[in-house]
Order: structure tokens, then C-alpha cells, then sequence
């Protein structure tokens, strides 16, 4: 059992949503706005008024920490649909720029039903 | 690769945050959440308070930096020298794999 976690654009939840349902992958857990940074650091406004030469977000350039909003996915699966959601997110979510996200595999231990009290594989049909 | 799941004041977050950043680790998500620990909440009078609010910061690295970043976080998520309760806890979760969708690339 492996939980896979993805950070995506706030905008391309619902393709996500649909996307993973075509896959048969039903079941997922969505946070609200999650707030991230990656590597790039970019804030457009900044950048925008920068490039208008605007002084003020010139003297932003670079400084301090930028938050940027995002949407954190978490699903479930048995091992042997690691690949086909990861493929699936990646094939929907990407736009080719920074700020696409990241998917991170973690492994999980044990699942319950909260309903029934089973627990094992079977949880996540 | 390790994920680590750092619980801190809200107050200090930008701290943590800076000090990650000037330490060469901008990545970082960022999650607000309500939770209580082991002194169950905290108690003003007749009040009591079982769901505080606090950050939760995520962010994954190599595990050779794993007692580099955890003591950057303890060191900026600290109330005064000693620490006080609340400050936080730091979980550490294994990463199998990790990927980058802007590029579709498999991260090492």
C-alpha cells in the first residue's frame, strides 16, 4: 500500500478529479489550500511590475520568503497502481512551466474501514 | 529521500520558513491545522482550549540532511532558549519515490 501525494495548481483540480476517475481510481483525500514554495521562488506580480519597471517590485525582487496557493492531493492505492497515478496526475497537470508541483510516494503501513473494522488491501476496492 | 512533518506555532512559521531558506532549502508546503498534545490543550481559567492552532510545514530532502534541517527547524520554532510546550513536534516519514510534473522527470 502506497500513499501518493501530489501538490498541484489550484486550477487543475477538477481535471485531477475526473482524470483519476477515468484511471478507476476512485477514492482520495483533497486539502483545501495548501501554501508552498519550490525551488523557483516566483511571485508574477512582482515579476510583472518588474518587468514594467516598476521600482517598488524591483526592490521586492528576491526577498523574503513567497508563498504561493496550492491544492494537496493524497490517495491511497495497492503497489501495483503506484505508476498508473502518478502517470495519470503527471499527464494532466503538466504544463511544462515551474510551479507544476511535486508527487511524493510514501509508504503505508496498515488501512481501516472505519465502517466495518476490515482492514488489509481490500479497504481501497 | 525523507519527508519531514514539522508541527510549529503559527507565529514562528515565517521564522522556520527563513531559516530553511537561508539554509538552502527553499521547497516547502504549508498546511494550517488545529491539533492538541500531551498536556491536552491548554486550560485559561475555566476555559479549555483542545484544539490549538498550529502550521504544519512539509518538506522532503536527502536523508544525508536530515539532522541538518531538523536542527534548523528546533533551532527558529523555539519559544526563548529552553523551549516551551507547544512549540511543535518533527515526524520523519520515508519518500519512495518523488516527481517533478512540470518535467515528468523522477527525482533522486
Amino acid at each position: 500500500m502506497k500513499d501518493v501525494m501530489a501538490v498541484i495548481r489550484l486550477n487543475k483540480i477538477n481535471q485531477t478529479k475526473a482524470a483519476l476517475a477515468d484511471a478507476g481510481i476512485s477514492s482520495f483525500t483533497a486539502t483545501g489550500r495548501v501554501l508552498g514554495r519550490g525551488k523557483g521562488m516566483v511571485d508574477f506580480r512582482i515579476l510583472k511590475g518588474a518587468e514594467a519597471g516598476s521600482p517598488e517590485a524591483i526592490d521586492q525582487l528576491g526577498n523574503g520568503p513567497r508563498l504561493v496557493p496550492k491544492r494537496l492531493l493524497t490517495v491511497v492505492v495497492p503497489d501495483d497502481k503506484v505508476q498508473l497515478v502518478v502517470d495519470t496526475i503527471i499527464k494532466v497537470n503538466q504544463t511544462g512551466n515551474a510551479g507544476d508541483g511535486k508527487i511524493f510516494v510514501l509508504p503505508v503501513l496498515e488501512s481501516h474501514r472505519v465502517r466495518s473494522g476490515e482492514f488489509g488491501d481490500e479497504v481501497l476496492d | 529521500m525523507i519527508m519531514i512533518r514539522a508541527i510549529v506555532r503559527p507565529e514562528k512559521a515565517d521564522a522556520v520558513l527563513a531559516g530553511l531558506m537561508d539554509a538552502g532549502y527553499p521547497a516547502v508546503t504549508k498546511i494550517s491545522v488545529y491539533g492538541r498534545g500531551k498536556q491536552r490543550g491548554l486550560r485559561v481559567g475555566d476555559v479549555h482550549y483542545d484544539e490549538l492552532p498550529k502550521e504544519l510545514l512539509l518538506t522532503v530532502i536527502q536523508d544525508t540532511d536530515k539532522d541538518f534541517v531538523i536542527r534548523t527547524i528546533i533551532e527558529n520554532a523555539r519559544t526563548g532558549h529552553v523551549g516551551a510546550f507547544g512549540d511543535g513536534k518533527i515526524f520523519v516519514t520515508p519518500v519512495l519515490e518523488a516527481y517533478t510534473i512540470s518535467s515528468g522527470v523522477r527525482e533522486e
